[in-house]
């Protein structure tokens, strides 16, 4: 049975011997529905990671209540908690073999041999690791590591699937490939999920529900789509994809809407949440793919300088000095497009509706 | 700033005894450790304090006065600080020149096989051996001076022989502690600075040895409190005029029966010895550069010296280790014949001796060693566990107090049992527990500390995951954590083993008629003149350890667990 997770107000310091006390999380507040996965996403050091081991038990918070289904685990051991943990490193017991391995958890439970036997054959099938029962962590792959962590945590039907940058010691390749199998598994058993991880491209593919945290706190949360869409911080929309920031100074408040200059060209975007005034000085952000670059003007757009070229394959960047900004392009599958040269004048098109406007 | 952090030292409190609320086990094991450890590590302590400096109920220097006063004890406080300096440096220089030629001269296989079995004789023989040794072949009639040299009024007695007696035995810890630092530094470091243009001797100066000054600091500060604490080779090769502490402790209290007075000479002993433990802690825990790559599989050492220079420094090498074969191979012949330096016919009678009046000496040995050896190996990978894994109240005063008897001499903690465990509550005199309880609350600290190391190198996520997959404290310990420091609880067990196998200077004032060791029957037989007994006993105690570790390492290996090299921990 999948239950949800709640944190109320949950904090967490550590001393630290040279830096005295570090706020690692700050009163945070999350609840996870049950059978959702949500990913916590940040830089190091932006206390994801502690949020998760206080979910698991192995970290007590400073202040504020766990409930995992409703009931509160906050005093509760990790070992009484029913949960799965994956760890950043797979921590396999090195002195079992894979069938020891997965079957741990069922025989600290007291499940009778024979069930136990069965489950783990299931699992191991479920994983692709049928035939390896023999083998010891050290006689496989990471990949292969990283499907006993998963089976060895899934065979005990947790009611919670706690993972700590699961993907983060495996090649480019085989961590996508993990990525979607971690997916596949967790929809298909329905369990309760909390990911964490600092890779933005894995956050967005794999989560119901992504939290961005940054210096202990919660900075934004929301579908992959509105978190990459619709950043409401300029850390927001850097960390999660390429982003560019153009100074810009307002020139109009409406209603619903805010006009801003930034150089000759004017923007008309959508008004933010924050209180705004003719004359202040703002940040335009926008995503490089949706500036479009021509060497002919198609209306008012500002003028730039192609000053780096990166040719990618299926798409290539652009280096662009504006107006004293630098800025970045992307034009994708340069092949049949073209592509502009280095030193080349351009303008670059930007639609208002495009853009966020923050803070400076 | 003040006022949050002394909030959050109570938060942190407070977390600790929830944890300790919430887990039982922990609870009591905490508490049984630390009942353990106020029995048999602090309360002899505090003892001995209280017979040094409480005189009829009220504090008082007196005795430490009246020690100092005489002029033998003071002298015996110059001799221990200037024969613990001179060990320590010229130990340390020959375990620098050990270790050097084993790690950068790319000697043969054959080479280092010979330095090490070297090294090991003196660690693992018991007291009095090399002192024995050396006075048979640099003594007044010894092989060498009198036999070889013809030397008439040769003079071993005193400073000399003491030295010389200690070097010998210490300076393998200088070399195990040094050669495990040079092993370990990268060496791509003094590739770089090859590349870079330095010359051999510029990268030996400003590469290598800087990164092992940590490590001689640390065989400094050993090296010194091991002298300082020694008793055995004093008491044979001091004489009269070099007087040194601890041999002073123990005729106070065996020749003058002044127990006070043997305690405030303890005393004297103490301070120098804690001040070398706080500095190790302090100082040269924090200062260690030893970087393992893991990646400098593929580069040799032998870059560093010039072929003359490697033929030099073997040749220097091979000269100390064929001494030290040629000393061991005096107590062997020396327990061949009837009357060493004297009637040199070959008899087994020494061997005779040794299996019928030795029998019982023979017998408690091994009992006391066989029961003391799995007793000290779960302690100390009990406490080892503890302090690395675990978080609770008293955990690094835990980790503190666990050294202490090992870190002090054994006089002092001979002395101290003696005064605690000799009337009630605990009266454990004449009886086999208290040398076991010596032995284990001592010799346990190998164990503790390879516990620790190798806690170290594992991943706690591995023990959480046992966790987090609903196995608690004591089931994680059982089936996860002992199978995987098991290498380490074999070095437990094998150092404890060798030491009460050998051990002589804490365990002097334990024995009782009910209970006695092989080591005694060897002092005994030094110091009245019965040298054949001595040399036959010292045999037997040498052959039983190498059986008995040779038997623990076949077990390891047998069970596939890599080699702990417990004889790299001994100190």
């Amino acid at each position: 049975m999948a239950k949800g997770i709640e944190l109320e107000g949950v904090s967490k310091v550590f001393r630290h011997p040279e830096r005295g006390d570090v706020h690692a999380v700050k009163q945070l507040n999350l609840t996870v529905q049950p059978g959702e996965l949500v990913t916590l996403l940040g830089p190091s050091g932006c206390g994801k990671t502690t949020a998760l081991r206080m979910i698991a038990g192995f970290e007590n918070p400073t202040t504020g209540r766990i409930l995992i289904g409703g009931q509160d685990v906050t005093d509760t051991m990790p070992n009484r908690r029913n949960i799965g943990f994956v760890f950043q490193n797979y921590a396999l017991f090195p002195h079992m073999s894979v069938f020891d391995n997965v079957s741990y958890g069922l025989s600290v439970k007291g499940v009778p041999k024979a069930e136990r036997r069965e489950r783990v054959a299931h699992v191991l099938d479920l994983v692709g690791l049928q035939g390896m029962e023999r083998r010891f962590p050290n006689q496989l792959s990471g990949g292969e590591q990283q499907r006993v962590a998963l089976a060895r945590v899934i065979v005990t039907e947790p009611s919670v699937l706690l993972l700590d940058e699961p993907l983060s010691n495996l090649d480019a390749k085989r961590r996508v490939q993990m990525r979607s199998e971690i997916r596949r598994l967790q929809r298909s058993l329905n369990m309760t999920s909390v990911y964490v991880t600092h890779d933005q491209e894995e956050a967005l593919s794999i989560s119901d529900r992504v939290v961005v945290m940054n210096l202990g706190e919660m900075e934004q949360e929301g579908t992959p789509q509105e978190i990459y869409a619709h950043p409401e911080s300029q850390f927001v929309a850097g960390f999660i994809g390429k982003v560019n920031a153009l100074p810009a100074e307002v020139v109009r408040v409406d209603r619903d809407e805010v006009t801003a200059s930034f150089g000759a060209t004017s923007f008309t975007v959508c008004g933010p949440s924050m209180s705004i005034a003719v004359g202040q000085r703002v940040s335009l952000l926008i995503r490089p793919e949706s500036v479009d670059l021509s060497s002919e003007p198609d209306g008012p757009a500002p003028k730039g300088r192609i000053v780096q070229v990166t040719y990618l394959g299926e798409k290539a960047e652009y280096d662009i000095e504006c107006d004293g900004a630098q800025l970045k392009a992307v034009s994708f599958d340069p092949a049949r497009h073209g592509m502009f040269a280095h030193g080349q004048e351009v303008y670059l098109h930007m639609q208002g509706g495009s853009m966020i406007l923050t803070d400076q | 700033m003040s006022s949050t952090s002394a909030i959050m030292r109570r938060e942190k409190r407070r977390l600790e005894l929830a944890n300790l609320a919430r887990d039982p086990v922990l609870l009591l094991t905490v508490v049984l450790v630390w009942v353990a450890m106020f029995i048999f590590i602090l309360w002899p302590l505090l003892k001995l304090m209280q017979a040094a400096f409480v005189d009829k109920g009220h504090l008082s220097a007196k005795a430490l006065v009246s020690i100092l006063s005489r002029p033998n004890n003071r002298l015996a406080l110059r001799n221990s600080l200037l024969l613990g300096g001179l060990v320590a440096l010229i130990g340390t220089a020959l375990g620098y020149l050990f270790a050097f030629t084993y790690t950068r001269t790319n000697i043969g296989s054959l080479w280092r096989g010979v330095i090490d079995v070297a090294c090991l004789l003196p660690l693992i023989s018991p007291p009095f051996t090399l002192a024995l040794a050396i006075l048979f072949a640099l003594g007044p009639r010894g092989l060498i001076t009198y036999g070889i040299l013809g030397l008439k009024n040769v003079n071993l007695y005193g400073l000399q022989g003491a030295l010389l007696a200690e070097v010998l035995t210490y300076f393998p810890i200088a070399y195990l502690t040094l050669r495990g630092i040079l092993a370990n530094i990268d060496l791509s470091m003094e590739d770089a600075a090859f590349s870079l243009g330095a010359s051999r001797l510029r990268v030996f100066l400003t590469v290598t040895l800087p990164l092992t000054i940590p490590g001689i600091a640390n065989a400094l500060l050993v090296l010194f409190a091991s002298s300082l604490a020694d008793f055995a080779s004093p008491l044979i090769l001091s004489g009269a005029r070099f007087p040194v502490l601890p041999t002073q402790a123990y005729l106070q209290i065996t020749g003058l029966y002044d127990m006070r007075g043997g305690a405030a000479l303890c005393f004297l002993l103490l301070v120098p010895s804690l001040l070398i433990f706080a500095i190790q802690r302090q100082w040269v825990g924090k200062r260690s550069y030893v970087t393992v790559s893991g990646k400098s599989a593929a580069s040799s050492g032998g870059r560093l010296t010039p072929p003359w220079a490697r033929w030099l420094l073997l040749a220097l090498c091979l000269a100390i280790s064929i001494f030290v074969f040629f000393l061991y191979g005096s107590i062997l012949f020396g327990s061949l014949v009837r009357a060493w330096g004297a009637n040199h016919t070959f008899t087994l009678e020494n061997y005779r001796y040794v299996f019928t009046f030795g029998r019982k000496a023979i017998r408690d040995t091994l009992v006391i060693a066989f029961t003391a050896m799995p007793i000290g190996g779960i302690y100390g990978i009990l406490v080892g566990y503890l302090v690395s894994r675990k978080s609770f109240p008293g955990r690094s005063a835990m980790e503190f107090v666990s050294m202490i008897n090992y870190s002090l001499p054994g006089i002092i903690v001979g002395i101290g049992y003696l005064l605690a465990f000799n009337n009630p509550p605990i009266a454990l005199a004449g009886t086999a527990w208290i040398l076991i309880a010596a032995y284990v609350f001592r010799y346990s600290a190998t164990g503790i500390r390879a516990t620790v190391a190798t806690l170290h190198q594992m991943d706690p996520a591995i023990e959480e995951a046992s966790t987090s997959l609903g196995a608690g404290t004591a089931v994680t310990f059982r089936r996860i954590t002992v199978p995987l420091i098991a290498p380490a609880f074999f070095a437990g067990l094998e150092i404890m083993f060798i030491r009460a196998m050998t051990a002589i200077s804490a365990t002097i004032f334990l024995i009782s008629v009910n209970w006695t060791l092989i080591t005694v029957r060897i002092l005994e037989g030094a110091t009245e003149l019965e040298l054949g007994h001595a040399a036959g006993f010292s045999m037997l105690v040498i052959a039983i350890v190498f059986i008995t570790t040779g038997i623990l390492r076949w077990i390891m290996r047998r069970a596939g667990m890599s080699d702990y090299s417990a004889v790299a921990q001994i100190r």
